[in-house]
């Protein structure tokens, strides 16, 4: 056994190795060999996903042999492609190396090869498939149809938390925040992080609900479990990251359209609260200009919204769920009450957006009546 | 082999030709014409990797020098890449081509180029530009392009799919707001793609897909390829879809009939259970409670009989499927059935409705007395009423055909049951000799009546010799009209299997017929069709049904 984990160590130095300029000296044996480690990690994890504890062995000495861990027991599982592809870009490699490289990927051979000749041609079909299909898209019906590679990437963020939350699980140990988290989430542009943050909340709260939407990223096992656990472990680390640092919750607010915020806040209850929160410092920034008759911005500051924007926030929370529509109800109604508690328009921005928005719903309920 | 035969310069410059007009298919002309030469290009790729595949990398480059820009046009052609097998055949010509020691800088190239393209079809790498952002963050996740391209693909194919079923919307399904152009492009872009996966929920919404308009809005390639792929097995749809495929698309009806009866003849028809298999695995009985499909599938029935010159295949073929059918019909929990009479507008309705009836309805001791009846309608319907033309006897005798269980019940109700023979005999003459002009239908009954009386007297011999049938042999081998022959050859396995003393000498005596007149297939047919009946319909007793088998195994052989 202790052979065996000494061996499973070596995983992040293979793949590190294969990324690297390392392989400048290799020659199509140590090519071959490399593969073949790859088959066998596969083999390990084939042989040990449904054996809970030898799979939280194989993860922990897995974590304890990388300076920065972000590579866990499912990982095992899909090495001969990680490696493969690696290699595959790897420049450094020599023709020769290369050359037997092509021919164990991609070229038909014996029983040995198996999947992987499949898998690679499967791949290249479904990247043709991704430009076909990507038809110019009608515009989006509900807050919840996201652009497909936005999905996509949420869809494989998810699937990493849920692979981190099942391993957490079958080691006893509490689901926390993954060490690798910020790093990865920083590898995406701030405006794209959101969206995908976004997508895969929302993907998370839908789950059962999405048909055929997309499945499990991963080798993981029990597929799309709603659990109140697997809940805690993906969503917990996505909404303290948001809402931990507020400088990033409030332009997180503030990028995404209103009815996307409101369909988190409804499904999310640690949202919700900090989201009003902004909105109220958002208003408390508004002044009535009497000659314009309406509210302006006090500071053309780029961190706050304007009237239009805010009603516009506050319509969509009012369409949410019930529980929403109270929630925001009380708080409009309480910052009316602490800023004078006028009736009259044009001294409390809190009067003007309640009148405005309950007066707005009002005449889109008419014409159902 | 594949080393000496050269694949033809000629296809080569084709193919570079039509692979540099085409581009990366991006407006709709190219696009269509690569969907109609994707097969074609796909043999093509093959042959190349064949003749590739021995050779030196240097060698092959020699031999094709212009193959670089052939296969490189290729892999940024998404309709190319993404069809069938064309990625596996394109990547392995690439391997081909890699040189494992690189003499000089051209080489060095060309190597590096492979490496570029692979990785262009493969991987979501640096090397693409607008997607550089993604696959850091993929591979820092620990995911690889597959993993990705496996969800996109997915989700790509939900949002369509949400698309064009409509949004619901207060209730209210939206339908139509997706424009006519739109969903024929869908279908155009989605023909590479027919046997992925991934994609067949898209294919099934298309072809459900009722926009309003008059005219079929989905591509005609689109439709002939799902046709094809449906029928040769490589996707699987739900029923619905098909049969709605089939409505729209009538060359795809008409290919899917002709193919059912290509295996069916290709195949030996060694139990009537396989064929109804077949049969029912087609989906065409299915299909068929649609009337109009059901019209056309009975036309292409019609002709397959006129041109094989009513073969008894062909025949019983026609016969399992018209079973298969009335099940169909029979187990569908629709509300709106059609009545079974609607299938069948312009024939006799009480023919009609007396052949709908199945023996399995009727105690056998009524058979007799249902055929009499089968028997008196058609007699009236032929003879004595003014039936116009060759066209509609050929109709009434079709029919007749169609529900041939009843014909051959007759034949045995002949000789096993008591009673007056006539109108039995009558009725197989008229299936056996539909025509009477020259009054071949007449004599039919006359010849067939003197062999009947003739087998009756011997019904009950326990013992009985070769010889005593010799006479009834020779009337059917002297028949100069065949019509005669099939009915007497009927009337006389049957006498065989079902008659005391017959089985002694059955075997022997089937040889010698067999061999005299070379009916070998219709006698096999014959009693197949027997056993099949007694399998779902009858008892009978184990004497005959080993009988029967024997002699089946015999004749399966020599056939």
């Amino acid at each position: 056994m202790e052979a065996l984990l000494e061996l499973v160590e070596q995983l992040p130095a293979l793949l590190a190795g294969a990324r690297s300029a390392l392989v400048r000296d290799w020659d199509s044996l140590t090519l071959d060999r490399a593969l073949e480690w790859a088959r066998y990690f596969q083999h390990l994890h084939d042989r040990f996903r449904t054996r809970p504890r030898l799979r939280e062995v194989l993860g922990r000495r897995l974590r304890r042999a990388q300076l920065s861990p972000s590579l866990g027991f499912p990982h095992l599982g899909r090495c001969p492609q990680l490696l493969g592809l690696a290699l595959l870009e790897n420049r450094a490699l020599p023709p020769t190396a290369c050359r037997c490289l092509l021919r164990s990927l991609l070229q038909p051979s014996g029983a040995e090869a198996g999947p992987e000749p499949h898998s690679l041609a499967l791949l290249a079909r479904r990247k043709a498939a991704s430009r076909l299909l990507a038809l110019p898209s009608s515009p989006p019906l509900s807050p919840a149809d996201m652009e497909p590679q936005l999905q996509a990437e949420a869809q494989l963020l998810l699937g990493r938390l849920r692979e981190e939350g099942q391993e957490a699980e079958s080691a006893g140990e509490a689901a926390g925040r993954p060490r690798w988290f910020s790093a990865v989430l920083e590898q995406l542009p701030t405006p794209r992080v959101f969206e995908v943050v976004a997508a895969a909340l929302l993907g998370q709260g839908n789950g059962a609900e999405r048909a055929g939407g997309g499945g499990l990223a991963g080798n993981s096992l029990d597929g799309n479990r709603a659990s109140a656990t697997g809940e805690e472990c993906v969503a917990g680390p996505l909404l303290s990251w948001l809402v931990g640092n507020q400088e990033r919750f409030s332009a997180f607010c503030l990028f995404l359209p209103g009815s996307l915020l409101a369909s988190l806040a409804g499904h999310y209850s640690q949202l919700s609260r900090p989201y009003l929160d902004l909105l109220a410092g958002c208003g408390s920034h508004l002044l009535y200009d009497p000659l314009q008759g309406r509210w302006v911005k006090s500071c053309p500051d780029k961190a706050v919204l304007s009237w239009e924007e805010l009603r516009e926030r506050f319509t969509c929370l009012y369409q949410g769920s019930a529980v929403l529509r109270g929630q925001t109800q009380a708080a409009l109604k309480l910052l009316k009450a602490h800023d004078g508690d006028f009736q009259v328009c044009g001294l409390s921005v809190w009067t003007d957006l309640l009148t405005e928005v309950e007066e707005c719903l009002r005449k889109d309920y008419l014409p159902l009546t | 082999m594949a080393e000496d035969t050269p694949v033809p310069k000629l296809n080569f410059e084709y193919w570079l030709n039509k692979a540099i007009e085409w581009g990366q298919a991006t407006t709709l002309e190219s696009q269509k014409d690569v969907c109609l030469h994707l097969p074609q290009l796909q043999e093509f790729l093959h042959e190349i990797y064949e003749t590739l595949k021995h050779k030196d990398s240097v060698v092959a480059i020699q031999q094709f020098p212009l193959i670089g820009q052939l296969l490189g046009r290729l892999c940024w052609n998404p309709f190319v890449v993404g069809y069938d097998e064309s990625q596996k055949t394109l990547m392995w010509c690439l391997c081909c081509l890699y040189s494992s020691e690189p003499q000089n800088p051209v080489e060095l190239k060309a190597n590096s180029w492979i490496r570029s393209l692979l990785c262009h079809l493969l991987s979501s790498s640096k090397w693409e530009s607008n997607e550089a952002e993604t696959s850091t963050f993929i591979s820092t996740l620990g995911y690889t392009s597959a993993d990705y391209y496996c969800h996109l693909v997915k989700n790509m194919v939900f949002s369509l799919v949400t698309e064009l079923r409509g949004n619901q919307f207060n209730g209210l399904y939206i339908q139509g707001r997706v424009s006519a152009s739109r969903v024929n492009a869908m279908s155009l872009f989605c023909l590479p793609l027919i046997t992925l996966p991934d994609v067949t929920p898209l294919l099934e919404t298309l072809l459900l897909y009722h926009g309003g308009a008059s005219k079929e809005i989905l591509s005609s390639q689109f439709l002939e390829a799902v046709n094809e792929a449906f029928l040769k097995k490589k996707i699987s749809l739900p029923e619905t879809a098909v049969f709605s495929l089939w409505l729209r698309h009538l060359p795809s009806l008409e290919k899917a009939t002709l193919y059912l009866l290509d295996q069916l003849v290709s195949i030996q028809l060694n139990s009537l259970e396989e064929v109804a298999c077949v049969i029912k695995d087609s989906l065409l009985p299915q299909a068929a409670s649609h009337p109009a499909i059901f019209r056309i599938v009975n036309e292409i029935f019609k002709n397959a009989l006129l041109e094989t010159d009513g073969t008894p295949e062909v025949m019983t073929i026609i016969q399992v499927f018209t079973q298969l059918f009335l099940q169909a019909h029979q187990n569908e929990n629709k509300q709106h059935k059609f009545p079974l009479k609607a299938y069948f507008p312009y024939h006799h309705q009480p023919l009609v409705t007396a052949l709908l009836k199945r023996p399995f309805e009727l105690p056998a001791t009524h058979w007799s007395a249902h055929l009499k009846h089968i028997s008196d309608i058609l007699k009236a319907l032929v003879e004595d009423t003014n039936v116009s033309s060759l066209a509609d006897l050929f109709e009434i005798w079709f029919l007749v055909v169609r529900f041939g269980e009843w014909p051959d019940i007759a034949a045995e109700q002949l000789l096993k049951a008591a009673g007056e023979p006539d109108a039995l005999l009558w009725l197989l003459a008229f299936y056996y000799c539909p025509q009477n002009e020259n009054q071949q239908r007449t004599q039919t009954m006359v010849e067939a009546k003197a062999v009947y009386n003739h087998l009756m007297m011997l019904f009950n011999c326990t013992v009985l010799s070769v010889k005593a049938l010799e006479a009834a042999v020779h009337s059917i081998t002297d028949t100069e009209q065949c019509c005669n022959q099939h009915l007497l050859t009927h009337l006389l396995t049957n006498f065989l299997l079902f008659s005391s003393g017959g089985h002694t000498i059955a075997q022997e005596f089937i040889y010698h017929i067999t061999e005299t007149t070379d009916s070998s297939k219709e006698v096999c047919s014959l009693l197949t069709r027997t056993a099949y009946r007694i399998n779902h319909n009858g008892e009978e007793n184990e004497r005959t049904v080993k009988l029967l088998n024997e002699l089946l195994e015999k004749l399966t052989l020599k056939v």
